[in-house]
């Protein structure tokens, strides 16, 4: 099966530079799906990003898109991918349509007016198309990176931390069309710093630190395997309860740390809390942030120094 | 083709945005040197090559704003985007470095000509109310050839410096000592037979008096030296100036600053 994008074994030394800025990274993205590469500062996602587009040139390892190696064929790959740039470029000489006509014009689309009015629509920038970028909002300017990269209606979307500066309700609004480009077909590689995105639009994702991917997988099953359960019962008396998922003990309140793999009534029945004294009983389940802290940092320490 | 097409579009569009600079700005240069040295000087000034100072100048002046604005029209064009980051932009969109070069290449001569073609008009019309005759042209094919080869061949450097330019300081060091001198050596407003003969030699080894000299056989039939010989340098100017390119837009940076 072609796959918009796979990447085997991809390393990456920047010239004058000892440190590999990408240490073998081998992942895919699987048609449809939207694909989160998370990690912090550093940890080498843009130059992941600037590999796929062929801004850099990677030291060894293959980059596909669509079945065809980028280095072999980037004239068919990159008519393929639109790519959101992680910092905002501020053309100074024209205004918003015209970057857009440009724009598609460098993809062999002459007369884009359809598509490019449909995407200021899309993106509520239709009446600041005249205007030149620096007069634009931080938000708008965002928005504009998003329509450039989607004049051409590409197959896989690189997104570099799109939403970086953008007020929730915006970032909310662009989750929805995002969204809704995934459910048109169009496969997304997404990096974000914000793991409340991840968690909320990627299906998959890779959890790279200091240029290698520590884990990979589906997101909930991620969140699953490296995170626990917050468990607060309370209590009508008090009883004298031996676990070590316990952590406090407030009043009639007891407070445990339980994995994510046990079900509440295997909790209940382990510890042997007695269920007609049960008062209330809440459970937080955990998120994609402790899943990543634990991955991110139990790998620093790991890392040499 | 799209691509090679919307880039020339572009780099047209982004000079007469900012019109001033570009080419209303020569005009007025232009028009103090036809105004200083040709009307003013240019009449203690001996016959040279026997043509008038005057009519001696105004190649030599279309030359330079020609070669200038066509350096600044691709070297400004391109460092302004490695600025902006929209540099980035091109290496990611699927244009060929050859699309590239021969759009920017063509928007520097399209702006070198248009101030070229100002210097000829604004000098024609001191010609017409010095001497009472319009500026002819003698060899308007060998004019159209190295107005378009100096086009190109500096829209070429304009973007091979550009793209290894790290700064703005190191594009008007370029300007500053090797452009500039060449030029004013080349022979703009002097011919190399006024020299002494070591100068002379010297001189022959500045490229551009070629193109400064085959600009003037081609409008007054008068030149420093020989046509062919003027023609083979531009040419094989024109290659090296391209391959150069080429290999800067591979080596280079497209990186924003």
């Amino acid at each position: 099966m072609i796959l918009p994008l796979e990447i085997q074994n991809l390393r990456k030394t920047y010239k004058g530079s000892a440190v590999e800025a990408v240490k073998g990274v081998t992942f895919t993205v699987n048609g449809g799906e939207i694909f989160g590469l998370l990690g912090p500062n550093g940890a080498g996602k843009t130059t992941i990003i600037s590999s796929i587009t062929t801004l850099e040139q990677p030291t060894s390892g293959t980059v596909k898109v669509f079945g065809v190696d980028v280095c072999k064929d980037p004239m068919f790959t990159k008519k393929q991918i639109g790519v959101v740039h992680q910092e905002v470029i501020n053309s100074g000489f024209f205004d918003v349509e015209e970057i857009l006509e440009f724009h598609s014009g460098y993809y062999g689309l002459r007369k884009n007016t359809e598509r490019i009015h449909f995407l200021l629509n899309k993106l509520a920038l239709y009446e600041h198309r005249h205007k030149k970028v620096k007069q634009l909002s931080g938000g708008m300017k965002r928005r504009l990176m998003i329509a450039k990269a989607l004049v051409h209606n590409p197959k896989l979307l690189l997104l570099d931390e799109p939403t970086a500066g953008v007020d929730i309700r915006l970032r909310e609004d662009l989750w929805v069309f995002v969204r809704e480009l995934r459910n048109e077909g169009m496969s997304i590689l997404l990096t974000t710093h914000y793991l409340e995105e991840a968690e909320e639009l990627c299906d998959r994702v890779g959890i790279i630190n200091l240029g290698s991917l520590v884990e990979l997988g589906n997101t909930k099953e991620i969140i699953r395997q490296y995170t626990h359960k917050k468990i607060r019962v309370v209590m009508t008396e008090n009883v004298a309860l031996q676990t070590p998922y316990l952590t406090e003990v407030v009043g009639k309140e007891y407070f445990f740390i339980v994995p994510q793999n046990k079900t509440l009534g295997e909790f209940i029945n382990e510890v042997g809390i007695p269920t007609h004294l049960i008062k209330d009983v809440q459970i937080e389940e955990g998120d994609l942030e402790e899943a990543f802290l634990k991955l991110v940092s139990s790998k620093e320490v790991q890392a040499p120094l | 083709m799209t691509g090679f097409v919307t880039i020339f579009h572009r780099e047209i569009a982004r000079f007469l945005k900012v019109i001033v600079q570009t080419v209303i700005t020569p005009f007025v240069s232009s028009f103090l040197y036809l105004l200083i040295f040709g009307v003013s000087l240019g009449e203690q000034m001996s016959t040279h090559q026997g043509v008038n100072y005057l009519s001696f100048l105004i190649p030599g002046l279309m030359m330079m704003g020609l070669i200038n604005n066509a350096f600044q029209n691709s070297s400004s064009s391109i460092v302004s985007s490695k600025f902006s980051g929209d540099l980035e932009d091109l290496r990611v969109a699927p244009v060929t470095d050859r699309e590239i070069i021969w759009a920017m290449s063509l928007g520097s001569l399209v702006r070198g000509t248009l101030v070229a073609l100002i210097t000829y008009i604004v000098g024609s019309l001191f010609m017409l109310y010095q001497h009472g005759q319009w500026l002819t042209v003698a060899h308007p094919l060998i004019t159209l050839f190295f107005t378009v080869v100096a086009g190109l061949i500096f829209g070429m450097i304009g973007i091979s410096v550009a793209f290894w330019a790290t700064s703005f300081d190191q594009l008007s060091a370029f300007s500053a000592f090797i452009l500039l001198p060449l030029t004013y050596l080349g022979g703009v407003f002097l011919s190399i037979e006024h020299l002494h003969p070591f100068w002379q030699m010297v001189s022959k080894f500045n490229p551009l008096l070629y193109l400064i000299n085959g600009l003037r056989y081609g409008i007054l039939g008068v030149s420093d030296v020989n046509i062919w010989t003027a023609t083979l340098i531009s040419l094989l100017g024109f290659l090296f100036f391209y391959v150069m390119a080429h290999w800067s837009l591979k080596k280079g940076s497209f990186q924003r600053w």
